[in-house]
């Protein structure tokens, strides 16, 4: 489903974020992705977000080389990925719910399916009360939840979380993680980038370890050693 | 792309323009300051036209006949005069029109009306009133009746002299109408100069406002919008920001224009700038508004080309 052949990534001759990355996830795979800060990990889930481009070597999605689509298609491949951002990424200009329902109004889905969609995954992630708070008025973990909310309402074939229980405590964090189990469990794909050795060991699941811009650990019931 | 995309690109561009709320204020002064620019080169242009036109209407030659003159005669000149490229219009003024616009003028003024009892007799020539198509072609005009065959039906004022009067004096209008010319093309040229630095500050404005959302473009497409999703609402807050312009920059024109007729209503023979806005109101608008929505949409339009590309 997606492979990545041998990848390099380059910002500048200082900064070599990925070197030399291959390794291929099968659908319905769910994949941890482990490293020290500065490892390259969210480089490599830019990259399959085609937010970057890599020095050389190619991503393929679906057996579409994701860099070399169009304009017009791209849209399209990022509607199949559901994607929660280090940083979350919320528009600053509009309230939880509308963030939330953007990516349905993008992908032009009818108001009622929008209105339907969207309560439920503000429900799932407890964030229900404030859906008609705007970004500034949420607190990082409320941030965090708005941004895996607006991730999993696409429903789509594979969620990208980039550290997405760094802000939350750990009740939450064991919330969040048994929900990206649930998805997982009803079919779709994950790639979790984490530093959390608590939650990469209990989900006992695929780990790539990077280290300095390498893959050097490729494990299918992997634990966290660094 | 179907209604209901549509619909909400209309939304969001109305949206956006009410949350930007101090910088949609910002962007619609400037641009209106911009079309005021441009407002002021085109009713200063038409005024200007009509100034020009108005003066050149008032440029004719009077050729008087002598009294015993033959009417068929005289026709027969003005004929001929139309015929000549140079001339616009030519007149007749008939002896006993001469008399009766006289009297008309002077009613009522004793002294004038006994003049006339004791002549007796009309004392009046019959005259053809010859406009030219422009000033300079005055010469070729005096020259055509001086010299012509009709040289002799023309009245002296001296012996030699033929009575052909010039309402305005040649020299002057010529060089009043190439001040005029000169002024419009200096005017429009310094407005025009001036009008550009406007637009440069309306794009800086507006692509300020859009490059404090490019954060915000770059995550719409990485949630999947497409490129004309997101451009849309941009482009709708444009023609938001030129439609408003355009009302304010209208309406700012009544009572600038009112002021300056009252001041200038002197100067060019009663010609009256706040008029010629009344009375052009609708094709101002029109073109004002087609200047502010372009300058809105063509503004947002490229200041948004460099931040859709992730
Ligand atoms: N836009 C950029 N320009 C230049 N260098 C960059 C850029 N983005 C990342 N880097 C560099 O690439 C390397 C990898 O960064 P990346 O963000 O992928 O790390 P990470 O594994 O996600 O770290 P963390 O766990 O702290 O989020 C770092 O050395 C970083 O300095
Ligand atoms: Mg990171």
């Amino acid at each position: 489903m997606i492979y990545f052949d041998n990848v390099s990534k380059v910002y500048s001759p200082t900064s070599i974020a990925l070197e030399d990355v291959s390794f291929s996830i099968a659908p319905k795979e769910f994949v941890s992705i482990v490293g020290r800060s500065g490892a390259g990990k969210s480089t490599l889930l830019k990259l399959l977000l085609a937010e970057e481009s890599p020095s050389s070597g190619s991503v393929f999605f679906e057996s579409h080389n994701i860099h070399k689509l169009s304009r017009k298609e791209l849209p399209f491949l990022r509607r199949k990925m559901g994607v929660v951002f280090q940083d979350y990424r919320l528009l600053p200009h509009r309230t939880a719910y509308e963030n939330v329902a953007f990516a349905l109004e993008a992908a032009g889905k009818s108001e009622d399916d929008i209105a339907h969609d969207v309560q439920q995954v503000l429900e799932l992630v407890g964030l229900m009360d404030k859906a008609w708070h705007f970004p500034h008025e949420l607190s990082g973990g409320e941030k965090q939840r708005a941004a895996i909310a607006r991730a999993l309402v696409v429903a789509p074939e594979v969620v990208i979380a980039d550290e997405p229980t760094g802000n939350l405590d750990p009740m939450n964090t064991w919330e969040i993680v048994r929900l990206l189990e649930k998805i997982n469990d009803l079919g779709t794909t994950v790639i979790l980038a984490t530093h959390d050795k608590e939650i990469i060991n209990y989900l006992k699941r695929r780990v790539l370890t990077i280290e300095k811009g390498k893959l050097v650990r490729d494990e299918a019931e992997g634990r966290y050693v660094l | 792309m179907d209604r209901v995309t549509f619909g909400r690109i209309i939304k969001g561009g109305f949206v956006n323009f009410f949350r930007n709320g101090v910088v949609s204020l910002a962007t619609v002064l400037v641009i209106s300051l911009t079309m005021f620019m441009l407002g002021s080169v085109l009713v200063g242009g038409i005024f200007l036209n009509g100034v020009i036109s108005n003066l050149e209407e008032k440029v004719d030659i009077t050729a008087y006949f002598k009294l015993d003159t033959d009417e068929r005669d005289i026709l027969e000149v003005k004929s001929n005069l139309e015929k000549l490229p140079d001339v616009k219009g030519v007149v007749f003024v008939s002896r006993d029109e001469a008399l009766n616009k006289f009297l008309e003028r002077h009613k009522g003024d004793e002294l004038y009306m006994k003049t006339i009892e004791i002549v007796g007799d009309n004392p009046f020539p019959a005259s053809l009133e010859i406009q030219a198509v422009d000033p300079s072609r005055f010469e070729a005009i005096s020259v055509f009746l001086e010299s012509g065959r009709f040289q002799n039906l023309i009245d002296e004022k001296s012996p030699g002299i033929k009575n052909i009067s010039y309402r305005l004096n040649q020299s002057v209008i010529d060089r009043l109408s190439v001040i005029l010319r000169t002024i419009k093309l200096v005017g429009f040229g310094i407005s025009l100069i001036l009008a550009l630095i406007a637009l440069m500050v309306a794009y800086n404005t507006v692509r300020l406002a859009i490059y404090s959302s490019k954060d915000e473009i770059s995550v719409m497409q990485l949630v999947g919008a497409s490129r004309s999703f997101i451009r849309g609402p941009f482009l709708v807050e444009g023609v938001i920001h030129g439609v408003i312009s355009a009302l304010f920059t209208i309406v700012a024109f009544y009572p600038l224009l009112l002021w300056a007729g009252k001041r200038t209503a002197g100067i060019f023979g009663g010609i009256d700038i706040y008029g010629y806005y009344v009375s052009y109101i609708w094709q101002i608008s029109f073109i004002l508004l087609l200047v502010g929505i372009a300058i809105g949409v063509l503004s947002s339009a490229l200041a948004m080309r460099r931040y859709l590309k992730v």
